[in-house]
């Protein structure tokens, strides 16, 4: 190896770096625990560990400077420290397979992190007593629906996501004859009915019943108890013209339409919803409770689970450590509402899931395999010393 | 770079325009509450209403059954033990059902909004035109409402009876400027219910006080 990359390699496969990542996470960890009080759960994950850095405001300026390494750029260093150390100090021994085995392990665990942040799902599904559902919701994020109505016996969706929308551009999509102008996205805020406070402003839309309401924008909030109420103004554009500029918002209760070329289309702002190729129907919730307190002792529900094509359609059951584990999703018993007659269930897609198992299979065994190694060799030596 | 190259595949994910056939959902069952439906002269029949009292359909709530409280919020209250805690809309920092005889039951809703949301005057009047009531002239102003101080927090108590749903029903409010937001208690519903709870609500705003 010449001289130029030899500091890079020796850097690499330091035990220092080691420390120093480990010392860095320990106070990324600490200080992400003191900031889940002002930002909630969702925001730090956000803020301080699905990151490369974390951008701190300065107070009263509005300016956000990079203060310390997220999760991202420790972990992934974590992970290039460790995977360099591995290779450059592996040597094809039997004694030092317990070893060899728990870095393995390490390095699976660090992996299955990565790719659990990068590739998992989690999203929230609540069901009334007797109905089914095909989607569940986004805790957080929020889409635009542009839904063909005019078939009585399905919708033709066309679905922008969020991230889309906070970008104010033109959409353009197959399905639909006109482009879809994102004229303006808040992230936040409430409305309120023009006629019943005059002197607001005029939230810009010309059409549906967005003339007669105004918004008033609010600051986001990336706490557990407060969801957010996005609103957007949306243009149709058609070949011939524009078609109107609507407001759409989550707070508004029902959807509005159009009309266009004999067909008709609805337009709603709603959570990010995920569609399977299966229905969850809830069939009852029970929600037991240790006599003659609130206190609960039990609570599931009891879920009709049925594929789109017949081929399966059974009940289960699913209760606190219970889940239901289909098709690549898990159902948890995440909460309920209503008086008991509405369940929620947490929907988790994690294809990474079997990880985490795997390394800790992997971590033991080098370890198991590490320490029999020194108490084979310790017995070993006693027994010499003993003969001897 | 696995890292970066993961973060770019996900980014797509989320930046993706989907198009697909789903079922029907089913027709929104959402009940015009009596109080609201004197004032929704501009949206279609049926529409829920709009603004920081309405209930929001489908908002995120919590992930539990548990009722939501004063907690997290600048201001902080103690509600009457007979009120009961309802769950909250995003709109409303606390939310409570005040219970009446016979099944009654008046609704208390507590909402913040940066700056002046338009001005005492027009805040007042939009309450009064929740209750059928005309609006008031600037120089009546002093007149209808009535200012209060208590734990260093200036209120606007106004109180306008009318109508709603047909019904006579008084909205009891106040209106608490604090820290750049503007704070409303409202308690509204039957008129008799209400003025047998215009002490509670009284004792109920000394206890309001920044957290």
């Amino acid at each position: 190896m010449n001289g130029i990359l030899r500091p890079f390699r020796d850097f690499f496969v330091s035990i220092r770096l080691t420390v120093v990542l480990l010392l860095l996470s320990m106070i990324l960890v600490f200080w992400a625990t003191l900031a889940q009080v002002e930002l909630g759960v969702w925001g730090v994950q956000q803020k301080f560990f699905h990151s490369f850095v974390v951008l701190q405001e300065i107070p009263r300026t509005g300016i956000s400077v990079p203060a310390f390494p997220g999760g991202y750029f420790i972990g992934g260093l974590l992970l290039i420290n460790l995977l360099a150390a591995h290779l450059y100090r592996f040597r094809l021994e039997w004694r030092k397979l317990g070893i060899q085995l728990t870095h393995a392990g390490l390095i699976l665990l660090l992996l299955g992190e990565l790719l659990t942040g990068l590739m998992s799902q989690e999203s929230l599904m609540r069901i009334d007593a007797g109905e089914t559902r095909h989607y569940s919701e986004s805790y957080r994020q929020f889409e635009l629906a542009v839904k063909d109505i005019t078939d009585p016996g399905f919708d033709d969706v066309v679905a922008i996501p969020e991230a889309v929308l906070t970008d104010t551009g033109t959409v353009q999509n197959p399905k639909l004859p006109f482009q879809v102008r994102i004229r303006q996205y808040y992230l936040n805020a409430s409305l309120q009915m023009k006629s019943q406070t005059p002197g607001l402003p005029a939230s810009g839309a010309t059409a549906g019943i967005g003339p007669g309401i105004s918004v008033m924008p609010l600051a986001p909030s990336t706490k557990e108890n407060e969801g957010n109420m996005p609103a957007s103004l949306v243009e149709l554009v058609a070949p011939e013209g524009t078609l109107g500029v609507w407001l759409v918002s989550a707070a508004l209760g029902q959807p509005q339409t159009v009309a266009y070329q004999g067909r008709t289309w609805e337009l709603v702002l709603r959570l990010r919803r995920y569609y399977q190729p299966h229905s969850v129907q809830l069939v009852n919730f029970t929600h037991e409770k240790y006599a003659g307190t609130e206190i609960p002792k039990n609570f599931a529900s009891r879920v009709r689970l049925t594929t789109d094509n017949h081929r399966e359609d059974r009940e289960v059951l699913i209760y606190m450590n219970n889940p239901l584990r289909y098709a690549g999703l898990t159902y948890y018993q995440a909460g309920f509402e209503n008086n008991d007659r509405t369940t929620i269930l947490q929907v988790v897609r994690n294809p990474s899931w079997l990880l985490p198992y795997f390394a800790c299979c992997l971590m033991g065994l080098g370890l198991v395999i590490q320490f029999g190694i020194h108490l084979f060799g310790f017995f070993q030596k006693r027994s010499a010393a003993v003969a001897a | 770079m696995l890292a970066v190259a993961g973060l770019s595949l996900i980014g797509c994910r989320d930046r993706q325009v989907t198009a697909y056939r789903a079922p029907k959902d089913p027709a929104p069952v959402m009940p015009m509450p009596k109080t609201a439906m004197a004032n929704t002269n501009d949206l279609p029949p049926g529409h829920p209403p709009v603004g920081p009292d309405a209930a929001i359909p489908g908002a995120p709530a919590a992930m539990t059954g548990s009722v939501p409280t004063s907690a997290n919020t600048d201001l902080v209250w103690t509600a009457p033990a007979a009120w009961t805690a309802k769950a909250l809309g995003t709109m409303r920092k606390g939310s409570y059902a005040v219970p009446g005889e016979g099944g009654t039951a008046a609704d208390l809703a507590i909402t913040a909004f940066p700056g002046d949301t338009g001005g005492l005057f027009a805040n007042v009047n939009r309450w009064r035109g929740q209750v059928g009531l005309g609006p008031v002239e600037a120089a009546q102003l002093d007149s209808s409402t009535q200012a209060v101080e208590a734990n260093g927090l200036k209120m606007i108590i106004v109180e306008a009876t009318g109508q709603a749903g047909g019904n006579p029903t008084t909205l009891l409010g106040a209106i608490v400027p604090h820290n750049g937001q503007t704070w409303f208690f409202k308690l509204m519903g039957p008129q008799a219910l209400v003025a047998r709870e215009k002490p509670a609500f009284r004792e109920f705003l000394n206890t309001i006080k920044p957290r």
